[in-house]
């Protein structure tokens, strides 16, 4: 077993730690982070660059750009925006989590350009396609 | 990410900030404590904060060391090195909420509180906690209680939801009744198919006649060992934010059937269809599916069993220990369909595995404690992995499993980092 390990160790740390000196990336490394697991199947082609907006404080640190003061009114109403900056979703998903609101949850529909304006907000920075 | 999303939802408390629903019981909150008859007080060091009753703000100062993943509703999981007691404290045991924590939650105030069971029964009953303490025998069982979603972080494509990574669980002392004798005492009729559970816990919306959860069990299940009607959790009256001043427990299945603030249990004719039991809450797909496919809602099927799973509580990541010289790994391994039949680790990415010392289960659907000594050979960065398996061979897989689109029933092996200097 100790053959394989060294092997591995090898193979995994390119920058060879060797002796007793371990370094600081080596201990903060998290085997568990959600992105870029080696075992999750595409997890190294996934987490598309979303683009880069500050967070808004004054609209509960949503990205800044077009929608999110849209975004953060009708959202809010029910929930706080912590579950938004969760999610990575396809278009789909977000089509279909839009209607599961309206109809089962409560959630009040806007007109037809707010929510437009809503939804591409939310496909263009909480997107698992882009 | 998730110590990101902790940081910001602590800058953006106007969200939290809740209308004028919370209208405290300033003086009353002792009166209501007291009215709740041959229990002890909760927080008795924080007793004049409960008697202004509590906020939402308080729960999250009562807990020590959890991840908020939402501030409303109120949602939050423990990191793997919290929970390594055999019991589960209420401090560190995670907190997964579909709505609002009721006031008679907050307020801890029990006054008049009944629980209906009608439906498909002989005679329908209206008790009350008193009625339940003293017509039914009362037991304490030790029960894992896991949220269907832990685990959800690690799907990919990324699945709606709040995204728990591996500390949507705990195991607690529950004390209550068992579910099968309430049910007896009603005389369940051959017609009975499931049981629906209602709550007071408001709506997010505020819509008074939309439910904000409202699950139920396949009645064999609702009559099987472990489940119970309860009211203490580790020998305190259950906290607000964990079901005050009663909740159901069905083990083994994911945590949102165990319905908090219960008021009424019905017994159905059918598969209930209550709030977050269509659609694709809880469902998995009927077939297996490539990850990303949007699988037909009339596809999608009720999860049940939660899967065998195991979770590295000591040593934390990232420890450093001295290469050369054994040293204890340790944590729980639990499973939907009961107790487990062994628990390996390995400290060379799977490659090879180390038996551990597993401890028996307290009760059916408690967690399991396992102890391994393992040592590193040489100075250096290793993972050390889990492997739980079940009493019928099933083990954890080392990836993700069977993408499904709301990402749940996640068991895939748990890993820490350990430094050997």
């Amino acid at each position: 077993m100790n053959k394989t390990l060294i092997s591995l160790r090898a193979a995994l740390c390119a920058s060879a730690v060797i002796g007793a000196t371990v370094s600081v990336s080596q201990e903060a490394y998290d085997p568990m982070r959600p992105a870029g697991n080696p075992l999750v199947p595409g997890a190294s082609t996934q987490t598309p660059a979303a683009p880069a907006a500050e967070p808004d404080p004054e609209l509960g640190n949503l990205p800044a750009g077009p929608g999110a003061e849209d975004t953060y009114y009708q959202c809010v109403a029910c929930h706080s925006t912590a579950i938004i900056r969760q999610q990575r979703l396809s278009d789909e998903r977000w089509d279909y989590l839009w209607k599961w609101m309206v109809e089962e949850q409560g959630m009040f529909e806007p007109d037809e350009e707010t929510r437009d304006s809503i939804l591409t907000y939310l496909k263009t920075h909480f997107s698992s396609e882009r | 990410m998730t110590n990101k999303i902790s940081q910001d939802v602590v800058i953006d408390t106007d969200a939290a900030d809740e209308p004028a629903r919370r209208s405290f019981l300033k003086n009353t909150g002792l009166t209501a404590l007291g009215a709740y008859v041959g229990m002890n007080i909760p927080f008795e060091d924080n007793l004049m904060a409960l008697a202004q009753g509590m906020s939402e703000e308080d729960i999250m100062a009562s807990k020590d060391g959890l991840i908020l993943m939402n501030d409303r509703p109120l949602n939050a999981e423990t990191p793997a090195h919290l929970l390594d007691a055999d019991v589960t404290p209420y401090e560190h045991f995670f907190i997964r909420n579909n709505g609002l924590v009721p006031d008679t939650a907050l307020n801890m105030d029990a006054e008049g509180w009944t629980l209906t069971i009608d439906g498909e029964v002989d005679t329908p009953l209206e008790l009350s906690i008193a009625d339940l303490k003293e017509r039914f025998e009362v037991v304490t069982k030790r029960l894992v209680l896991e949220c269907g979603g832990n685990g959800r972080a690690y799907f990919n494509p990324g699945a709606s939801g709040n995204q728990w990574t591996t500390g949507a669980v705990g195991c607690a002392d529950w004390t209550g009744v068992r579910l099968s004798d309430v049910l007896n005492a009603a005389g369940v009729k051959d017609s009975a198919v499931y049981t629906a559970h209602y709550s007071n816990d408001p709506h997010l919306s505020g819509d008074p006649d939309k439910d904000a959860i409202s699950r139920g069990a396949p009645i064999e299940k609702a009559m099987a060992e472990g489940s119970m009607i309860v009211w203490e959790m580790n020998g305190e009256p259950i906290p607000a934010v964990h079901g005050f001043p009663l909740r159901v427990i069905i083990p083994g299945y994911p945590g949102s059937v165990s319905q908090k603030y219960i008021n009424r249990i019905w017994v159905r004719d059918q598969v209930h269809d209550g709030a977050k039991m269509t659609g694709y809450s809880y469902r998995l797909p009927a077939y297996p599916v490539a990850p990303g496919t949007e699988v037909p809602e009339e596809d999608m099927v009720i999860m049940t069993e939660m899967p065998v799973k195991s979770l590295i509580t000591f040593p934390r990541s990232g420890t450093e220990t001295p290469a050369g010289q054994a040293t204890e790994v340790r944590g729980h391994a639990w499973a939907g369909s009961g107790d487990i039949a062994s628990v390996d680790v390995s400290i060379d990415f799977g490659q090879t595995w180390i038996a551990t010392r597993l401890d028996p289960a307290k009760n059916k659907f408690a967690w399991q404690r396992f102890r391994a000594d393992v040592t590193l050979p040489e100075a250096g960065y290793y993972e050390v992995w889990a492997r739980a398996t079940d009493m019928n061979g099933v083990a954890q897989p080392p990836v993700v499993p069977g993408w499904n689109p709301r990402g749940y029933g996640n068991n895939m092996q748990h890993r820490i980092a350990l430094i050997a200097t």
